[in-house]
């Protein structure tokens, strides 16, 4: 069976923003090569990504991430049968107790009032999943009529974990409880570094009141005053997804294939919202490298380990491009890990570097390509 | 004895072995459950399959650089954006690079270095957000994990080298000893079982030690005059 790895590189210039803060409201940064560079963490851009599937794919394949299960499975049964409607509720958390999901009753819940119940974590359900617990629910309230239902605890289990939706697949799962439900995530996000070295800036504002202003009597000082932190930088982003894992999660050949073209198109466009309001920080990237592989993944930060200065020929992304390039080349030579085929998406003559790696083109066109080379691949191994 | 010797290097790593809840830290080197869960992963053992031989195996580790620990701030929020759920932190060592000294018998070690090259799960340094830079493998070596260690050249990164002024540097060492061995440690770091139901660790004595090597940026002490000679400047003096 042929070993697919897609490999997705992009270089991305943010202006002054703050898009990922730690709890000091500062941005994020971490130490490399022994200077500072701006970094946005994994999670953050995962999310924005799983925010930009929305967009992309039908909802019956997205999951929802919450603790009020018994809510969304109790709606369904509803559907289902409307008869069950006083029953929902009960037969919710009978079915998602019979999964090995337990819920209790939310602590806000004043005595006498019936509020559904929650499970103590976060968990991941696929609307298809939703539906299908409900289905074993209703079935069970049909077959023992007035009596308790009887739900088959592995079939339970089993509907919890099947067809996982699409962004679970991906990310992975994790859920406390019931270990039979962890799922092993398919793509691998690297924390986005800056190529160069990034010193954090501090804009001091004030706020005016207006009514202070207005008034004759009051002195001319603000209402507020603070300081925002921010900074510019050029990421260098990664992400591997390993279509084999992604397959065995998901199970059908064709969804394995959008999911990977909604993620490459999704991780390439995305950007987290951190203080998007204030600074207008929406860019898309200035070079995309996608190379497809069947050996391992290969993450090109080693490039940019001697930070890039500011007086490097061409500015600094295009010298950045320039590195990418030579750099991904030297290692597919050094190490004979030639990979199977690759594309490029850049603006203007910066990007022309690439091309060695990748044929230019753009990015729908990339995607597609990629929905192609996934479909070949994952056809010869079912 | 052979040994397979592996370069663990990228911008992040981390390597936990005491974390509780929200709070994930890192040791200061890698663990020996993380280099296992690293093997087991290269040659597609999944965490609820035994690990038989791979828990033969002795591990010494050298910090070639030691980097920086830095702390990442994680938020969780479900995707509909209500209420948030708990905060984490987790901590990374930024910017080091370590030399682990597999030992072990010849046969399972190849094996290994050949997974290395085509693993079968993606490799990652302790998180899936941590992918390795260059490759993991440096190759086998005769001898024990102790001598390898002791003789393996550097293998800090360039600008580490260049920075480094000094002739010989003193590198810190943590290897696996037999238990009750004098000025050992003991660390809960020895993996029994990866399965989620059951994961356990037994305790790993280690031994903390220091090694010199030589530093390849700079010349041998003695070649090095203290006499300066302003006049050597000027030709024809």
């Amino acid at each position: 069976m042929p070993r697919t790895i897609i490999d997705v590189h992009v270089i991305q210039t943010v202006p002054p923003s703050n898009l990922n803060r730690d709890d000091t409201g500062s941005p994020k940064t971490a130490t490399y090569g022994g200077v500072r560079r701006a970094r946005v963490s994994s999670q953050a851009w995962k999310r924005a990504t799983r925010d930009a599937f929305d967009g992309m794919l039908d909802r019956a394949e997205l999951g929802v991430r919450s603790k009020r299960v018994v809510e969304l499975v109790a709606e369904q049964i509803t559907a289902q049968d409307h008869a069950l409607k006083d029953r929902s509720q009960e037969l919710a958390a009978a079915v998602l107790l019979a999964a090995g999901i337990k819920t209790t009753p939310p602590r806000k819940a004043k005595p006498g009032e019936e509020l559904p119940g929650e499970s103590g974590y976060l968990i991941f359900l696929s609307r298809n999943q939703i539906r299908r617990l409900a289905e074993l629910a209703v079935d069970a309230a049909h077959v023992a009529g007035d009596d308790k239902p009887k739900i088959d605890g592995t079939e339970a289990k089993r509907r919890a974990k099947q067809q996982h939706s699409v962004d679970v697949s991906l990310f992975g799962r994790m859920v406390a409880e019931v270990t039979d439900l962890n799922v092993d995530a398919a793509v691998q996000v690297a924390h986005a570094l800056s190529v160069h070295a990034v010193t954090t800036e501090y804009d001091y504002f004030t706020a005016v009141d207006d009514h202070k202003k207005a008034d004759e009597e009051e002195d001319a000082g603000a209402g507020m005053i603070g300081t925002v932190e921010f900074n510019s930088s050029t990421l260098y982003r990664y992400a591997s997804i390993d279509v084999d894992r992604l397959q065995d999660n998901l199970g059908e050949p064709d969804v394995t294939r959008r999911a990977v073209e909604a993620f490459v198109r999704a991780f390439v466009s995305s950007m987290p919202t951190g203080k998007q309001n204030t600074f207008a920080n929406r860019t898309l990237p200035d070079a995309v490298l996608v190379l497809a592989r069947d050996t391992q993944p290969i993450s090109f930060v080693g490039a940019f380990e001697d930070a890039v200065t500011a007086d490097e020929e061409g500015g600094r992304v295009a010298s950045s491009i320039r590195r990418l390039s030579e750099h991904g080349r030297e290692l597919h030579e050094a190490y004979d890990q030639h990979p199977v085929a690759g594309w490029s998406v850049g603006v203007g003559d910066k990007a022309n570097p690439l091309t060695e790696l990748g044929a230019r083109e753009s990015l729908a066109t990339v995607v597609q390509a990629v929905g192609e080379l996934v479909t070949q691949r994952c056809g010869l191994a079912s | 004895m052979t040994v397979l010797v592996l370069r663990l290097a990228g911008p992040w790593q981390s390597w936990g072995t005491s974390s509780r809840f929200v709070r994930r830290n890192t040791d200061r080197a890698p663990s020996k459950s993380g280099v296992i869960g690293l093997l087991a992963a290269a040659q597609g053992v999944r965490r609820t399959d035994p690990l038989d031989e791979l828990l033969q195996l002795r591990i010494g580790v050298r910090v070639e650089q030691a980097g920086r620990m830095e702390r990442d701030f994680q938020t969780a929020r479900p995707i509909d954006g209500s209420k948030p759920m708990p905060l984490s932190y987790r901590f990374y060592l930024a910017d080091a690079v370590f030399l682990v000294g597999v030992e072990g018998e010849a046969d399972l070690l190849r094996g290994l270095q050949e997974s290395l090259r085509n693993p079968a799960f993606p490799l990652f340094l302790g998180r899936r957000s941590c992918p390795p830079v260059g490759p993991v493998s440096r190759g086998l070596r005769d001898g024990s994990a102790q001598e390898v260690i002791d003789t393996e050249p550097w293998a800090a990164s360039a600008w580490a080298q260049n920075a480094e002024t000094r002739p010989q540097v003193n590198l810190d060492t943590v290897i696996d000893c037999p238990p009750g061995t004098p000025g050992s440690d003991l660390v809960r770091d020895e993996p029994i079982s990866f399965d989620p139901e059951r994961r356990e660790y037994g305790w790993r004595c280690v031994r903390h030690g220091r090694v010199q090597v030589t530093n390849p940026t700079r010349p041998a002490a003695a070649a090095l005059s203290t006499r300066h000679d302003p006049f050597n400047a000027v030709e024809g003096w």
